[in-house]
């Protein structure tokens, strides 16, 4: 196999990228100068590398335990359960949660072959048994894999733990009520809250 | 390229891309479909929550002779179930349904009474209560099964087409495709036994009817058996994850 196809070969297999993208991609790095491609082979040595799993919340990080579970200002008494690790972004990214997560890794698909043991459920357990933790925050996914895997993992800790909450659903920041679909409209309705 | 609008229901979904969302649809009019809907999930995309599994409603696709993957124009979500998620019993035998229309329904070819037997399927699922969600499950199963053209026989030998007995078990062969007469079974040893009771059920089921008073240890035998029965004939050795996933799972957490 020649270098060409190899490289393509390899970038095939990312999500998303399919043979023509990967033969894209393949040919751009070879028009551009060589440091450009050394320096990206370099970056994902040092992914390889330095990044791994925390040993305390599985989120993806250059330190064990990461920054956010070794962080002493955070709330150790709310944790709040997502689904990959990237998800943590996103929620770090609205500066309004000052707890601790915990990454499932997945979400529960029996089509995907994906289980109950398949995800960080007993590690989650436990920290909650531990001690410590007041509330559980769920914030899996709005989808119906999602809920199945929040019920699932809610009926795990329940025992355990005095409260576990799930993220609120509805209409979107900026969005149009004469636009949402029903069963949007119809979740913001049933998740209302006084005021 | 053709835009058709067909009566639809999500079956898989898989993220593709930045914000894109690959789709495996049941549909009305062109069977079994796998769909690109661009942008499905930002979060104010277009497609809005009608994305989600089990959700029925009208799908407008591009359709393009010889192509893999076809295009989502839109989908109108007339039924959502997510009272699919709300039950680990419900969500696990939905998939188990999903799995056996993706796997066996036919591609670009209308099947309307599969579609209309699956969605008779979910919806009956979705309103189970959580103890019956397997006899549910396998109600609808077997009638997606019939409608597939794979119904054991059940009434005369599968093999020598001889009456069998209606009281009593009788050996059940996954290869002959039923129920074996007492001289075939000497001749084609392995199998089940199944009671008179077990074979009703499955004749019920198939001719969409509902059993009532099956118990868990029932259910789980019916789900073997059920499992074991695809995998003869219409799994090409492949594993039927959601299936197994159904009966083996442990989702019904304490």
């Amino acid at each position: 196999m020649s270098a060409i196809d190899e490289l393509a070969a390899e970038l095939a297999k990312l999500p998303g990228v399919g043979r023509k993208t990967a033969l894209r991609l393949t040919y751009h790095l070879l028009k551009q100068p060589p440091e450009t491609s050394r320096r990206l082979a370099a970056a994902l040595e040092r992914l390889v590398e330095r990044v791994r799993r925390c040993s305390v919340c599985a989120n993806l990080t250059e330190e064990d335990p990461c920054a956010i579970c070794g962080d002493p200002r955070r709330d150790r008494g709310i944790l709040c359960v997502v689904e990959e690790a990237s998800d943590i972004s996103a929620i770090e990214r609205t500066g309004e949660f000052h707890g601790i997560y915990h990454v499932l890794g997945g979400r529960l698909s029996p089509l995907d072959g994906i289980g109950p043991e398949d995800l960080g459920v007993q590690q989650l357990v436990d920290r909650v048994t531990a001690g410590g933790v007041r509330e559980v925050i769920l914030a899996t996914n709005p989808s119906l894999e999602g809920e199945a895997t929040a019920l699932y993992v809610q009926r795990q800790v329940g025992p355990h733990v005095a409260v576990v909450s799930r993220i609120a659903r509805g209409i979107p920041v900026g969005g149009d009520l004469e636009y949402a679909d029903g069963v949007t409209i119809a979740q913001a309705i049933s998740a209302r809250r006084e005021m | 390229m053709p835009l058709v609008a067909t009566d639809a229901i999500v079956l898989h979904a898989f993220d593709y891309s930045e914000s894109s969302r690959i789709l495996r649809l049941a549909t009305r009019e062109a069977g079994v479909q796998s769909v690109l809907a661009r942008g499905a999930r930002r979060a104010k995309s277009r497609f809005g929550t009608a994305l989600d599994l089990f959700a029925q409603g009208t799908a407008q696709l591009y359709l393009k002779e010889g192509r893999d993957l076809q295009t989502l124009a839109g989908f109108d979500v007339l039924h959502a179930r997510p009272a699919l998620g709300a039950d680990l019993g419900r969500f696990a035998a939905a998939s188990a349904l999903a799995e056996l229309v993706l796997r066996f329904g036919t591609v670009n070819e209308a099947h309307p009474a599969l579609f209309d037997a699956l969605a008779h399927a979910l919806d009956h699922l979705a309103t189970a209560e959580p103890a019956q969600a397997s006899e549910a499950g396998l109600a609808g199963a077997w009638h997606l099964v019939a409608q597939l053209g794979f119904a054991p026989s059940l009434g005369a030998c599968s093999i020598c087409h001889a009456d069998v007995r209606a009281d009593g078990p009788l050996p059940f062969s996954h290869v002959a495709g039923g129920v074996l007469c007492a001289g075939c079974a000497r001749t084609h040893p392995g199998g089940r036994t199944l009671p008179s009771a077990a074979r009703e059920a499955i004749a019920t089921w198939s001719g969409a009817g509902r059993v009532h008073g099956l118990d868990a240890r029932e259910a789980r035998a019916h789900q073997r058996l059920l499992r074991e029965f695809l995998q003869e004939h219409l799994a090409d050795g492949r594993l039927l994850r959601a299936f197994e996933a159904w009966e083996h799972g442990g989702w019904s957490a304490p």
